[in-house]
């Protein structure tokens, strides 16, 4: 797994700049629960040998409002209404209720619940 | 404008198998605009496997995401669980997996042909594909002890070795089975009223399946060649057991059925190749490590690219697991499919999807 360090202010410059859907396929997106931060990734894999998989990773506090790459992965909605669910994080542009219900008590998958 | 209607479908429907709601915008019966949700059944499965159970435990867990195809769960686990033990498994054991995920893949493929068939009103073909289907199940309980949900692939590799009589019994079931498909091949590629059903019905392009990262059948389906059993030959070693990669270009209902009968081949040749030459090795590797560092696996289950991400932190628990199914990255382009076909079509494309919600929401 080649992973990629970013910040939520280039995420997504960075992966504009990587992403081309001829050669890469958008996987999904996840979060780590690392206490006081959560670590955002965005997987991504390649068509073409040596179809390895390239990740991007942030670091971001529990409150903070994470970019969307939907501009950029057009597929890329699903992923960010799930994380918005399971880990109670805000996404631009993404609502509450796609995975879970909108009246669950959200972010099952974060530390404290 | 004409006069729009919106039409729920869904979370129970008879022509939905699974909890999926859709809600199709609809002019004079053409659908223009469809929205999902898949909110009904998340039973927080990574919670408790990075809680509740042990790092070995977990592969019996995630055996029970998905009843179809539970073999592709527990073995991706596995494997990624491997990863973070740094250990190679014995190549029996490898081609073992191989083999219980291609009998599910004939199972997964018939049972999706057999909606398809009976969603496109032609429910004679639904008994007759489903009778036939009987056979896989047979010999994946006389394998593995359990129709579904069978807990085959553990960490290091598989709880069960095949005995000789067994061996003997899928190749003279499936041979037996090989004139059934001819007969079911034929129905699918050339029936009139089907295809009238199917032909360029649901249809994406290649263009769309890559922009919306579209996997398995669905993509294939579509000319966009990508299987994962093509690209991870360092965990399991699907082209020396025969894999060849089976695409069509329509990317309509009559394509992914298509794709379907054509993979029920590659898959028989992939099992009769491992019984054929199966290694004499242990099958399994013994480990007192625990889990350390990240790791992700993909692995090509019925419906495409299964990916798991696990995070060990040297103890019996997990710190993270992450499960992404095939269905999940399919949402997108199910809802774009849909768009221009008649209402009255519906219920066959949702079947050709394939979907699985117990997978997707977890």
């Amino acid at each position: 797994m080649n992973k990629i360090a970013t910040s939520l202010d280039t995420v997504q410059e960075d992966i504009g700049r990587f992403y081309d859907p001829e050669q890469h396929h958008f996987m999904v997106m996840n979060a780590v629960d690392l206490g006081q931060q959560l670590e955002i990734q965005w997987f991504f894999s390649h068509y073409a040998p040596p179809y390895d998989t390239t990740t991007f990773f942030a670091l971001a506090s529990p409150d903070a409002t994470i970019p969307s790459i939907r501009s950029i992965v057009a597929s890329a909605w699903v992923a960010e209404a799930e994380l918005v669910d399971l880990m109670d994080i805000r996404i631009e542009g993404s609502e509450k209720g796609f995975v879970l219900e909108p009246d669950f008590d959200s972010g099952p998958l974060r530390k404290n619940k | 404008m004409a006069q729009q209607y919106e039409i729920p479908v869904g979370a129970q429907h008879i022509s939905l198998l699974e909890p999926l709601h859709f809600k199709f915008t609809t002019e004079n019966e053409k659908i223009v605009h469809t929205d999902a949700n898949v909110y009904y059944v998340h039973r927080g499965i990574e919670k408790a496997c990075c809680t509740k159970f042990k790092f070995r435990q977990v592969s019996f867990v995630v055996g029970r995401v998905c009843g179809l195809c539970s073999i592709s769960h527990t073995t991706a686990y596995s494997q990624v669980a491997e990863k973070l033990l740094k250990i190679e498994i014995p190549k029996r054991a490898k081609y073992l997996r191989m083999l219980v995920i291609e009998l599910d893949r004939i199972h997964s493929h018939l049972l999706c042909l057999s909606h398809v068939a009976e969603n496109s009103g032609f429910e004679a073909l639904f008994m007759k594909t489903m009778q036939y289907r009987e056979f896989s199940m047979e010999l994946l309980e006389a394998i593995c002890g359990n129709r579904i949900q069978y807990d085959f692939s553990i960490v290091g590799g598989v709880a069960r070795d095949l005995k000789p009589e067994v061996a003997n019994q899928v190749l003279r079931r499936l041979d037996h089975f090989m004139p059934q498909l001819e007969e079911l091949a034929d129905i699918f590629r050339n029936n009139w009223t089907l295809s009238l059903k199917n032909k360029g019905v649901g249809a994406i392009s290649r263009e769309t399946a890559l922009r919306l990262n579209v996997v398995g059948p669905f993509a294939r389906a579509a000319g966009l060649a990508v299987d994962v059993r093509n690209e991870t030959e360092d965990l399991l070693p699907w082209k020396e057991a025969g894999f060849e990669m089976v695409t069509e270009t329509s990317g309509d209902v009559y394509a992914r059925n298509m794709v379907r009968i054509r993979e029920l081949y590659v898959s028989i040749s992939i099992i009769r190749n491992i019984i054929n030459g199966l290694p004499e090795t242990p099958i399994v590797t013994e480990t007192k490590a625990f889990p350390d560092g990240e790791a992700v696996v993909r692995l090509e289950a019925p419906r495409g690219e299964l990916f798991y991400y696990a995070k060990g932190n040297k103890t019996q628990v997990l710190e993270r697991l992450k499960i992404k199914a095939p269905t999940f990255s399919n949402v997108a382009a199910m809802v774009e499919a849909f768009r221009g076909n008649e209402y009255g079509s519906a219920p066959a494309i949702i079947a050709s999807y394939d979907p699985c919600l117990s997978c997707t929401a977890r």
